[in-house]
C-alpha cells in the first residue's frame, strides 16, 4: 500500500513541475505574442540554404526536412569512413611492426583527447579555407579540384535518356547473378577455384558497357573543369561538409580503433592459437576466426560511437554547415519560436537514436552466438 | 619431405623460457611412426609447453625440433608446412563459436589446402562419422555437449590429415561420464596407427594404447618407458611418489 | 624522506614472454620488430618516411613559420579572459589552496597504497615515476609561463608547486581512509571558489578562458553527481512509475546532442520561469544545460557500478534485516561508488572537452577566447587561427592525456581493468 501511495504522489510531483513549467512557457510566449503551437513551421523560412536547391519562399518545414537530409548525408558517409580507417588503425594498434605500431598509437591519443570541435575548426578554418582560391586551385591527377571552394570531384552527368540503360543494369545484375551459380557449381563438381567476383563482375561490367554505348551515351562521366570563377561538372563538396566530415571521421576513428583494439585482444588466446594450430595464415585467421568473434564483441560500443557521431554533426553550425541544428539556429534568429524549434531539433536527433538503436539491437540478435 | 623410416619427431636439448621462468631444460625425445607416446607429470611440469612446442604455438629458444625430417625454425613456411601435418587438440576445445560444427571441420581444408566445398563437407562428414557425432554437423559449438565438443575438434583437427596429432589434456575440461566417448575415439584412432603424443593423466587409457610412457617434472623428460615397466616398476623416485598419487 | 617519495604508484606489468636468457641486440630487435618480412620492411619504410614528414612540417611551423605575437600578447585573455586585473590575486590565492588541499589529499592517498605495498598486494613502482608522471602537466605548465614570460608568474606557480609538495608529504604522514581526507579536498576547491567569487570577489559571469573552462567541467562534474546518483537509483528502482521517469529522462537526454541542450540553455530557460524572474547569465544557463547532460551519463555510469554488486551481498543484508534504504545507503552504494570511480574520471574529462561547446552559445570560454583573439585589429586577417587553437589544443589534450593516464593507472589498482 505504501509502494502505491509513494509512486501516485511522485507522478504527481512529477506533473505538477511540468505543468508549472508549462504554465510558465505558455504565459511567457503570450505575453510575447509569440506562437505556441508548431503552426510557425508553414511560415516562409525567409533563408535560403547554401549547396541546396532550397528556396527562401519555401517553408520552415521544408528547411527543417533539408536540415535532416543534410545531418544523414555528413553522418552516413562519416560512419562509413570512421569505419574503415577505425577497424584499419584499431588492427594496427596491434601489429608486430613497431613503428606501425607506435604510429597507430599516436593517431589514437592525438585525436581522442582534443575536443571534436577544434579538430572541425581546425580543419575548417585552418586548412579547407586556406586552400588557394578557385583560379590557383590544385588538381590531383587532374581529378579532384582543390581550392578553397571545396573539394570537386568525378562525377556522372546526365545528358541523355536513360531507359534503356537501366534494361541493361537488370539485365547485367541477371548475368552476374547466373554466372556466379554456374562458378559455385562448377566449384562444388570440379575443385576449380571459383573467383565469383572476377566472373560476375566482369559480365556485370560487360552489360554495363554495353548498355552505356547502345543507349547512345546516357550518363557522362565528368571531370570537374577548371575555370577563372568556378568549376564547371564533378560533384562539389562544399568547404563545410568537407571540414565536417573530415573532422567528425578522424575523431570517432580514433575511438573506433581503441574498440577494435580491446575487442581483438578480448578474443580468447585459444581461438588464435587453434587458427594457428590448424595452418591458418595470418590473413586467413584475422578473417575467419578473430575478427568476426571480435566484431559481435565491439558492435554495441560502435554503434554508441556511431550515436555520438550523429550527434556530434550538429558541431557542423560552428561552421555553417546547414544540418538540421544550424538550421534550426538560423530559423531561432529569423524569429521562429525558440521552445517549438529545439523541441524539434531535439525530436530530429531521437529519431535519429532511436533508429541507430534498432539496427544495432537487430544485429546484435542476428550474431549473437548460438549456445544452448 | 623425408619419406625414411626415421624417426617422426625429433627434440634434441630443448629449453625455454617464460620471463625468468625455465620451463623446459633441455628435453631430449624421440618418437617413431606409429608410436603413441602418452605424457604424464604434475602440473607445470612442461608438459604443455613440450608438445605446444612441437607446432610451433611456442617457440623455443634452444635446442631442435625436426618433425618429418622438417626442422623448426623462423621460416614461416617451414612452420606452415609442419602445421598442416600436425593435428592439435586442446584442454578447452577451441571451437569456433560463430561456425556450425561443419564450418569448423571444412575451415582448413577450404581456406588452407583449397579443397572444392563439396569434397572438404563429404571428408568431413566421413570424420564427424568416425567421431560418432553426424547428426551435430549443423549446430552450433554452443549447443553441444563438452564431450560432443571435443570430439568434434579432434574431426576438426583430422580434417587436414595429419600425421601426427597432439593431444593437450583433451579430457581435463570434461565431466566424468564424457570422458570415456572421448577416449574412445583417441583409442581408435591411436589403433589406425596414428603418430599421437598425448598429455593426459587417464591411466588406463595410457595402459590400453601408450607404446611408451614419458613422466616429466620441473621442465624435463624423468623417465620414458613401455607403460608395463613404468607402471609397475618405475626407475626413478619421482615416477615412484608421482604415481602413487594419482593411481 | 627521499627514498619514500618514489612509492607513489604499485604498476603491475603485464610480461610479455621473453626469454631472459639472451637481451635483443639493437640489430636483432630491428629485425624481430622491424623487418619480419617484405611486407614489414615496406610499411617500415612507408611510415618512417610518413612520420620524418610530419614532424618536420609540424616542427617547421612551431619553431619557424608560426607567429607566437597573438599568444605571447595574449595569455592572461587565454587563461581568464574579461577577469578584472586587479583581481588576479584572487586566484592566485586561490591557487594557493587548492595546492594545499589537493596535494595533501594525493599525499594521503598514496599512504593508503603504501599499505598495500606493505602488504604486498601490490609491486613497488619505479624510481622515476613520479617525474614521468607529471611530466605532461609540468610542461604544459612551463610552456605557458614562457609565453608569459613574467617573472612574478614564474616565481608564484614555483610557490603553488612548492605548497603542494609539502601538502604532499603532510599527506603522506597520517594514515586517514579516503573518507577523512575527501572533505578535505572538496573542502579545498569549495573555499578556493570562494576566494575568487564571495567577499567582493568576481562572480562567474566574468569569468572566461582556460578558469571558465575548469569552472566548467568542474562544477558540473560535482553538481551531476549526485542527481545521477539519484537518477540512477531510481532506474534501478522497484517502483514502476519511479523507473519509468528515470529512463525517460536518461534516455531522451542521451539521444540528444549537448549542442541541443546548451540551445535549450540559451534560448529556452527563460522562458519556463515565472514572469518577473530575471533571467540568470548565460554562463548560468550554459552550466544548468552541462549539468542537465552530464546527469544522464553519471546516471549510466552509476548504474553500472550498481549491477556490479554481486546479488548475494544484497541478499545478505536483506538477511540482517536490513531495510531497503538500508541496504542501499550501507552495503550497495558504497560498493558501486568505488566502482565507477574510473567511470567517472572518464565522464570528466569529456565533459572537459566538451565545455568548448559553449563557445557556440556566445560564452568566452579558452576556445571561445582562442577565436576571438584573432579578431583583435592587431592580429585581423592574418590567418592566426591556427597557432590559437593549436595552442588550445595543446591545453585541452595535455589535461585530457594525463587525466586518462592517471585514470587507467587507477582502474589497474582497483583491479577492474584485469580480465
Amino acid at each position: 500500500m505504501r509502494r502505491w501511495a509513494f509512486q501516485v504522489a511522485f507522478l504527481f510531483a512529477v506533473v505538477v513541475v511540468l505543468l508549472y513549467l508549462y504554465e510558465n512557457v505558455t504565459d511567457n510566449l503570450r505575453r510575447l505574442g509569440i506562437t505556441t503551437d508548431f503552426r510557425y513551421l508553414r511560415q516562409p523560412a525567409g533563408f535560403a540554404i547554401p549547396d541546396s536547391d532550397f528556396r527562401s519562399s519555401q517553408t520552415l518545414f521544408d528547411a527543417v526536412l533539408v536540415g535532416v537530409q543534410n545531418t544523414a548525408k555528413v553522418s552516413l558517409l562519416g560512419i562509413l569512413l570512421a569505419s574503415i580507417l577505425g577497424v584499419v588503425v584499431g588492427v594496427a594498434r596491434l601489429s608486430t611492426n613497431w613503428l606501425v605500431r607506435r604510429a597507430a598509437a599516436a593517431y589514437v591519443e592525438t585525436f581522442r583527447n582534443i575536443p571534436v570541435l577544434i579538430i572541425i575548426l581546425f580543419w575548417y578554418l585552418g586548412v579547407v579555407l586556406r586552400l588557394p582560391p578557385i583560379g590557383e586551385a590544385f588538381e590531383v591527377l587532374d581529378l579532384v579540384v582543390v581550392s578553397n571552394r571545396g573539394l570537386v570531384v568525378p562525377w556522372f552527368d546526365r545528358v541523355g535518356a536513360a531507359g534503356l540503360f537501366l534494361v541493361f543494369v537488370v539485365l547485367g545484375v541477371v548475368a552476374a547473378t547466373v554466372v556466379g551459380v554456374w562458378r559455385r557449381r562448377r566449384l562444388e563438381r570440379k575443385g576449380e577455384p571459383a573467383r565469383v567476383l572476377l566472373w560476375s563482375g566482369g559480365a556485370l561490367l560487360l552489360a554495363l558497357a554495353v548498355g552505356y554505348f547502345a543507349a547512345g551515351r546516357p550518363w557522362v562521366f565528368e571531370t570537374p573543369e577548371r575555370g577563372e570563377l568556378a568549376t564547371s561538372g564533378g560533384l562539389r563538396l562544399s568547404p563545410e561538409y568537407a571540414a565536417l566530415l573530415i573532422g567528425l571521421t578522424l575523431y570517432t576513428a580514433s575511438h573506433i580503433a581503441e574498440i577494435v583494439r580491446g575487442a581483438i585482444l578480448a578474443v580468447p588466446r585459444g581461438q588464435t592459437e587453434a587458427a594457428n594450430a590448424l595452418g591458418l595464415s595470418g590473413f586467413q585467421r584475422l578473417r575467419n576466426v578473430v575478427l568476426p568473434q571480435a566484431l559481435r564483441i565491439a558492435i554495441p560500443p560502435v554503434a554508441n560511437q556511431y550515436l555520438n557521431l550523429v550527434k556530434n554533426s550538429s558541431l557542423g553550425v560552428a561552421i555553417s554547415y546547414y544540418e538540421v541544428t544550424k538550421i534550426t539556429r538560423v530559423s531561432i534568429a529569423q524569429a521562429a519560436p525558440a521552445v517549438q524549434a529545439i523541441l524539434l531539433l531535439m525530436a530530429a536527433y531521437l529519431v535519429f537514436s532511436l533508429a541507430i538503436a534498432a539496427i544495432t539491437n537487430f544485429a546484435n540478435r542476428r550474431l549473437a552466438l548460438k549456445g544452448r | 619431405m623425408s619419406e625414411n623410416g626415421g624417426p617422426m619427431i625429433v627434440l634434441e636439448d630443448v629449453s625455454k623460457w617464460f620471463g625468468d621462468f625455465q620451463a623446459l631444460k633441455g628435453v631430449d625425445l624421440s618418437v617413431d611412426r606409429q608410436e603413441v607416446v602418452v605424457v604424464c607429470g604434475p602440473s607445470g611440469s612442461g608438459k604443455s609447453t613440450m608438445i605446444r612446442c612441437i607446432n610451433r604455438l611456442e617457440k623455443h629458444d634452444r635446442g631442435r625440433i625436426v618433425v618429418d625430417g622438417i626442422e623448426l625454425s623462423d621460416d614461416l613456411r617451414d612452420i606452415q608446412e609442419v602445421r598442416r601435418e600436425v593435428g592439435m587438440v586442446f584442454q578447452q576445445f577451441n571451437l569456433f563459436p560463430h561456425m556450425t560444427v561443419l564450418e569448423n571441420v571444412t575451415l582448413a581444408p577450404r581456406q588452407v589446402r583449397r579443397s572444392p566445398k563439396q569434397q572438404a563437407r563429404e571428408k568431413a562428414m566421413e570424420l564427424l562419422e568416425r567421431v560418432r557425432i553426424p547428426e551435430q554437423a549443423n549446430k552450433y559449438p554452443g549447443q553441444l555437449s563438452g564431450g560432443q565438443q571435443q570430439r568434434a575438434a579432434i574431426a576438426r583437427a583430422l580434417a587436414m590429415g595429419p600425421k601426427i596429432m597432439l593431444f593437450d589434456e583433451p579430457t581435463s575440461a570434461l565431466d566424468p561420464e564424457m570422458i570415456k566417448e572421448v577416449l574412445e575415439v583417441m583409442e581408435e584412432l591411436a589403433k589406425s596407427g596414428m603418430t599421437m603424443i598425448v598429455v593426459s593423466h587417464e591411466m588406463g587409457f595410457a595402459r590400453a594404447v601408450a607404446d611408451r610412457m614419458a613422466f616429466m617434472a620441473e621442465g624435463e623428460i624423468v623417465e620414458v618407458g613401455p607403460p608395463e615397466h613404468f607402471f609397475t616398476n618405475p626407475q626413478e623416485e619421482r615416477t615412484k611418489q608421482f604415481l602413487a598419487q594419482i593411481l | 624522506m627521499a627514498t619514500r617519495v618514489d612509492t607513489l604508484e604499485p604498476l603491475p606489468s603485464p610480461e610479455p614472454e621473453r626469454p631472459s636468457a639472451r637481451r635483443l641486440s639493437p640489430s636483432e630487435w630491428a629485425r624481430e620488430n622491424l623487418f619480419g618480412s617484405k611486407l614489414d620492411a615496406v610499411l617500415t619504410v612507408a611510415f618512417a618516411l610518413l612520420l620524418a614528414w610530419a614532424l618536420y612540417r609540424v616542427g617547421r611551423f612551431v619553431f619557424a613559420d608560426a607567429r607566437w605575437e597573438v599568444i605571447d600578447r595574449n595569455i592572461t585573455n587565454l587563461m581568464v579572459a574579461r577577469f578584472p586585473r586587479d583581481e588576479l590575486w584572487r586566484i592566485w590565492a586561490a591557487l594557493f589552496v587548492l595546492a594545499a588541499s589537493l596535494g595533501f589529499g594525493a599525499g594521503a592517498a598514496a599512504t593508503s597504497r603504501r599499505r598495500d605495498l606493505e602488504e604486498g598486494r601490490a609491486a613497488p613502482p619505479g624510481r622515476t615515476e613520479v617525474l614521468r608522471r607529471a611530466g605532461p602537466v609540468v610542461a604544459l605548465v612551463a610552456v605557458l609561463l614562457w609565453f608569459a614570460g613574467s617573472l612574478e608568474a614564474t616565481i608564484l606557480t614555483l610557490g603553488v608547486a612548492a605548497v603542494a609538495a609539502g601538502a604532499y608529504l603532510g599527506g603522506r604522514r597520517v594514515r586517514w581512509r579516503a573518507a577523512r581526507f575527501a572533505p578535505i579536498v572538496l573542502g579545498g576547491i569549495v573555499i578556493a571558489f570562494l576566494i575568487v567569487a564571495a567577499f567582493g570577489g568576481v562572480g562567474w559571469d566574468n569569468w572566461g578562458g582556460l578558469l571558465l573552462t575548469l569552472f566548467l567541467a568542474v562544477a558540473g562534474i560535482l553538481i551531476s553527481f549526485p542527481l545521477g546518483v539519484l537518477l540512477a537509483l531510481g532506474r534501478r528502482s522497484s517502483l514502476p512509475a519511479v523507473r519509468v521517469v528515470c529512463v525517460a529522462y536518461i534516455e531522451l537526454v542521451r539521444g540528444v546532442p549537448l549542442i541541443a541542450l546548451l540551445f535549450m540553455g540559451a534560448f529556452m530557460i527563460g522562458f519556463f520561469l515565472p514572469p518577473g524572474v530575471d533571467r540568470p547569465s548565460l554562463v548560468t544557463r550554459a552550466l544548468i544545460a552541462l549539468v542537465l547532460f552530464t546527469a544522464a551519463y553519471v546516471a549510466e555510469i552509476v548504474r553500472g557500478g550498481l549491477q556490479s554488486v554481486p546479488r548475494a551481498q544484497i541478499e545478505a543484508a536483506q538477511a540482517l534485516g536490513l531495510s531497503p534504504l538500508r541496504v542501499t545507503g550501507l552495503i550497495v552504494l558504497p560498493q558501486a561508488l568505488r566502482n565507477v570511480i574510473p567511470g567517472l574520471v572518464g565522464q570528466f574529462i569529456s565533459l572537459y572537452k566538451d565545455t568548448s561547446l559553449v563557445f557556440i552559445v556566445g560564452l568566452t570560454d579558452l576556445l571561445g577566447v582562442a577565436e576571438n583573439i584573432t579578431k583583435q585589429p592587431d592580429f585581423l586577417a592574418q590567418g592566426l587561427i591556427v597557432e590559437t587553437l593549436l595552442f588550445a589544443s595543446v591545453i585541452y589534450w595535455t589535461g585530457s592525456y594525463w587525466m586518462s593516464r592517471e585514470s587507467q593507472r587507477l582502474e589497474r589498482r582497483l583491479g577492474l581493468g584485469e580480465r
